[in-house]
């Protein structure tokens, strides 16, 4: 009980510190709204409004049927080209992303049911939206396909032709297959991570530095007095700002929240031990602040590439995904979309709830112990 | 109040401290002397539980201080050579932190404190934050924020080092006053003058005791006419070498 009297103090003391402080309030209330902005709308994996030349050196019905399709929508955008250009040249002079190129005859050979082909040619450079172009374009080919054969449109279905499975894909969770669905709740985590960790690096070099937890060794202050008493605010600050931001998402973004707001805070209190623990540890061992700022940066950089954010962690090498598979920031940003997204409950998440209490209790258990011998 | 014995504290392999054996009675200005190095502060930093000796042993008030140091945590003030006040709380709040890290209830020990307040010239600026304090007031809230929890054992690590002359004699008035107390005052200071105030001091010089005693009696021991010259003279450095 009188140990609460101790850690009080230091909360409030805390609090003090980081309300006086312009620059932090301008860090922890400010940055988060402009990341989740600017973030929010700069990445994005959808792939809209593609340049689209069509080389028709059929010019039959069937052909013209085709390039229609392309033209409705607002996927492709269609580029007027000539016959003469070349498919590459269009591409690498920047007037198409993809080109489709009609064969002649194509009209012919498909109608009496020869084999007909087509073919796609596309800016490869950056491989995820080539490759999302190309199933938006094999999509369209494969409505076209299937219109081509209805009866109701007076094309008598041609034997052997369109037996085939017809494959309906439905996106559950995100029909419009919207990106910021995806990455919105990846900001989150990643501004949660970013501010306990800063905020927890700081913490104890700062008062090396000025000479204050000289001060406060001399006092009967007990370490984890004085741990409970930077941790404690820290949290509290954390789960403002991430309330804060899932506001600002749900204003923004148009972002609701499918699953329970407890499970949520439960996650992230977890996951808080990892990341308040990490800092902690960091301020602990280095001498100055830039080290601390330059250590937990150089984290936050591992994590956050590791996380799945930009690059989905399927997509890795073998050995990669290991490591991802040690890295926090993953697992809890894997839950914030399952629950933001999903609406997933504790018992569906619960593999992740094993994975994140085991790493805090484990980094946190360290740091506290680093922290006993060092401070 | 306080007593060493062999007193050591050991650096790799360099001395800082070499067989201190002091007898601190309550109610003492006990003054270190000696130039940078000499193991005032390293001397200090021990007494105050900040440094763990190498060997010998330390008892305050009867009290180990590594078997007991939570106990003797509690008895003791100490103001670094550092100013240590957080600069971005108010004077009044970094009281009130170190009342709440002591556990003592803040509305009366400020009570107690006022009469220091004001001699201090304190009271009127309790609201403002340190930051924009001078020097010389920074420093004197960084005693009374030592003096909070009303320690019988005060550690002054070169109180007055960037003060001036006028602040530094009412600083040492204060001193006195606290002694009247029955407070028992430990303080390090290169300034000769400021010798003179103390009831006894201890001259060292590479981690040794070179004279220890009272300022009057050393200066006539030694036959010189003040601080300055006893100093110099222990140390075998004469006036011609200067």
């Amino acid at each position: 009980m009188r140990s609460a009297g101790v850690i009080a103090s230091f909360i409030k003391k805390e609090f003090r510190q980081i309300t006086r402080s312009r620059e932090m309030l301008i860090v922890l209330f400010a940055m988060p709204a402009v990341q989740l902005l600017v973030m929010g709308f700069a990445v994005t994996n959808e792939v809209k409004n593609l340049r689209l030349g069509i080389l028709d050196y059929d010019r039959s019905a069937s052909s013209r049927d085709l390039v229609n399709s392309f033209d409705s929508g607002d996927r492709f955008q269609l580029v007027q080209v000539s016959e003469s250009d070349n498919a590459a040249e269009l591409i690498s002079s920047w007037k198409t992303q993809l080109v489709l190129v009609i064969p002649p005859d194509f009209g012919a050979d498909y109608q009496t049911g020869r084999k007909s082909s087509l073919q796609l040619v596309l800016d490869g450079i950056d491989g995820n939206s080539a490759a999302v172009a190309n199933s938006y374009a094999a999509g369209m080919i494969a409505d076209f396909q299937q219109r081509q054969s209805n009866p109701g449109l007076h094309r008598a279905p041609l034997p052997g032709r369109n037996s085939g499975i017809q494959l309906i894909s439905q996106m559950s969770f995100n029909p419009d297959l919207k990106s910021s669905l995806n990455t919105i709740p990846g900001i989150i985590a990643i501004l949660v991570t970013v501010t306990s960790m800063m905020l927890s690096a700081i913490s104890l070099v700062k008062e090396k530095e000025l000479g204050t937890l000289e001060q406060l060794m001399v006092t009967p202050v007990k370490k984890y007095q004085l741990m409970a008493g930077k941790l404690i605010p820290y949290l509290i600050i954390t789960l403002a700002q991430l309330q804060v931001a899932i506001v600002l998402a749900g204003l923004i973004f148009g972002l609701q929240l499918a699953g329970s707001y407890l499970t949520l805070i439960l996650f992230s209190v977890i996951y808080l031990f990892t990341s308040l623990g990490l800092g902690i540890l960091i301020s602990s061992r280095v001498a100055s602040q830039q080290q601390a700022m330059f250590f937990s940066w150089f984290i936050m950089v591992v994590f956050i590439l590791l996380s799945g954010f930009f690059v989905p962690i399927r997509n890795m090498p073998k050995t990669i995904q290991w490591i991802s598979f040690i890295n926090p920031l993953s697992h809890y940003m894997t839950v914030l979309r399952e629950i933001v997204i999903k609406g997933s409950s504790l018992a569906q998440l619960s593999r992740e709830l094993w994975i994140l209490s085991g790493n805090g209790l484990l980094i946190f258990g360290f740091s506290v112990l680093s922290f006993r011998k060092r401070v | 109040m306080i007593h060493t014995s062999h007193l050591v504290k050991q650096f790799g392999s360099f001395k800082a401290v070499d067989e201190i054996n002091l007898e601190i009675g309550r109610g003492e200005i006990f003054g270190f002397l000696g130039a940078n190095g000499a193991g005032k502060t390293t001397t200090i930093r021990m007494l105050s539980g900040l440094l763990k000796p190498s060997s010998g042993e330390i008892r305050i008030d009867d009290l180990d201080i590594v078997r007991h140091s939570e106990q003797i945590k509690h008895k003791l003030g100490y103001m670094s050579q550092k100013f240590s006040l957080y600069p971005d709380l108010k004077a009044v709040e970094n009281l009130q932190f170190y009342a709440g890290i002591y556990r003592v209830p803040f509305e009366p020990a400020l009570k107690r404190l006022e009469p220091l307040l004001e001699q201090f010239g304190l009271s009127s600026i309790l609201n403002t934050l340190t930051q924009d304090l001078p020097m010389g007031y920074k420093q004197r809230l960084s005693l009374v924020a030592a003096l909070m929890h009303d320690p019988p054992l005060v550690f002054l690590d070169e109180p007055t080092s960037g003060v001036d002359p006028q602040a530094r004699r009412e600083f040492w008035q204060v001193i006195n006053d606290l002694a009247n107390l029955g407070k028992t005052i430990i303080v390090s200071t290169h300034f000769m003058d400021e010798a003179e105030y103390c009831h006894r001091v201890i001259i060292m010089q590479d981690g040794r005791e070179v004279a220890l005693g009272n300022p009057a009696e050393l200066k006539t021991k030694h036959g010189s006419a003040n601080m300055q010259e006893l100093f110099l003279k222990v140390l075998g450095v004469s006036d011609a070498k200067l």
